[in-house]
């Protein structure tokens, strides 16, 4: 990766308390339901009335936590938005097309058809923010929000001063089930901060919203600063391992996707080979699965560097940062697919 | 007549998720867009969806739309005049 990029502002939803309040202080959110759903803050705030009655979940979820993030950073009007969802808005979609077979394919509503496209956070933010720049939404499964990400960092390395990048997914009872049937979640119940204990094929679903403004130069208020970054499509163990050591000059902590799911273990051993004796927070007890919880990923690796502490009620099996931590390894992969290595650096 | 009103005051709610209004916040006469109620567009489409799917008309032409769906007046006028004698 050519130079850094700097998050200058951000902004999570989540299945735990991120969106106000200080995480370093807040408990663990947990369930034995194998489903890791949202904490969702007043919207009211954020979205007017009038526009809120017709948004769906995750509609004003991105939309409250992109503005949250543009607050955050101190930039009044954000220029390319750039944003990633595996699926977009599930709730518009199911109803859609439910209401295709209910009506037999007439009289169908505009606003879950409008609203199941996947561009339309991008939108809502672009509309109220009166933003005309660029604007783009990747959808690429595992890959989403990471596609973002690169186009975001491509942007900033050709001038763009500030991008508005994110990501945002929602998990329905009906997603869930069909996910269920293919062996995607733990066939038995299993309570989220117990996960790691229980190694058996799936894991557990999850969701959430997570915002980033990012910058080519530092400020004081800047996070960190993400300055490497790799995307590997299924790779065998030896092409992940190469690929891992060139991330280990000087990574002090390792924030893994580590989620219980014996089917894709291997691949954290591979890690943990890679890497003996750096400590390891895996971060899928607090959000749970889903194609773009590398987001949340980021966003907690964001806050611990600049924090220097770790939010510790959501870390009971890890001790407290006795060195100062410089450098932040990210490791994850959607279910052995699509794995991503980024580098974060305290500011 | 006063009836069908009160039914499509109900309806305009629950099809529009106006969820601070009651039916008797509409005032029959009252414009539906711009003043009044403040709908747009996107609603006047979910509007029409409300007559084809409760009421079993379907208005073809957009500007007979525009008429129609005036008022919560013109909408129970209009519906009565397709109702059979």
């Amino acid at each position: 990766m050519k130079g850094k990029c700097y998050i200058q502002g951000m902004a999570a939803i989540s299945p735990q308390p991120t969106f106000e309040g200080d995480i370093f202080q807040a408990p663990l959110v947990h369930t034995d339901s194998n489903l890791l759903a949202c904490i969702e803050p007043d919207y009211k705030p954020f979205i007017p009335g009038n526009s809120l009655r017709r948004m769906t979940r995750t509609l004003k979820m991105g939309l409250t936590a992109a503005l949250k993030c543009i607050q955050d950073s101190g930039i009044s009007t954000p220029g390319p938005i750039i944003t990633g969802t595996g699926k977009g808005s599930l709730q518009d979609t199911e109803k859609f097309i439910k209401e295709i077979v209910e009506y037999k394919e007439t009289a169908l509503n505009p606003t879950p058809f409008i609203q199941s496209t996947y561009n339309s956070v991008n939108g809502l933010i672009a509309l109220q923010q009166k933003c005309t720049a660029y604007n783009n939404t990747f959808v690429h499964r595992g890959f989403s929000f990471e596609n973002a990400l690169l186009d975001s960092i491509m942007m900033i390395q050709e001038g763009a001063s500030h991008t508005l990048t994110g990501a945002f997914e929602e998990i329905t009872k009906e997603h869930f089930y069909i996910k269920s049937r293919i062996g995607c979640w733990k066939s038995t119940s299993v309570n989220s901060q117990e996960v790691y204990q229980h190694l058996s094929p799936g894991t557990i679903a999850g969701e959430g919203a997570t915002f980033f403004t990012l910058t080519g130069a530092a400020t004081p208020q800047s996070y960190a600063a993400i300055s490497g970054f790799r995307m590997l499509y299924k790779p065998s163990e030896e092409k992940l391992a190469t690929a891992l050591r060139d991330f280990s000059e000087g990574a002090d902590l390792i924030i893994c996707g580590r989620n219980g799911d014996s089917n894709h273990e291997h691949y954290y051993e591979v890690l943990d080979a890679c890497f003996p004796g750096v400590p390891q927070l895996p971060f899928k007890h607090l959000c749970g699965e889903y194609d773009t919880a590398g987001a949340f990923g980021l966003w907690l690796g964001a806050r611990i560097l600049r924090a220097q502490q770790l939010p510790a009620s959501w870390f009971p099996m890890q001790e407290q940062l006795t060195a100062p931590v410089h450098s932040i390894l990210f490791y994850n992969h959607f279910f052995g697919e699509q794995h991503v290595m980024l580098r974060l650096e305290r500011v | 007549m006063e009836e069908l009103k009160k039914k499509l005051k109900e309806q305009i709610i629950e099809a529009l998720n106006l969820q601070d209004t009651k039916p008797e916040d509409i005032d029959d006469n009252a414009p539906l867009f711009g003043e009044g109620l403040g709908l747009d567009s996107i609603d006047s489409l979910e509007l029409m969806v409300l007559l084809e799917r409760q009421y079993h008309i379907k208005v073809e032409d957009p500007r007979e739309g525009r008429k129609i769906l005036q008022s919560v007046q013109s909408m129970a006028e209009f519906i009565t005049s397709k109702q059979p004698a």
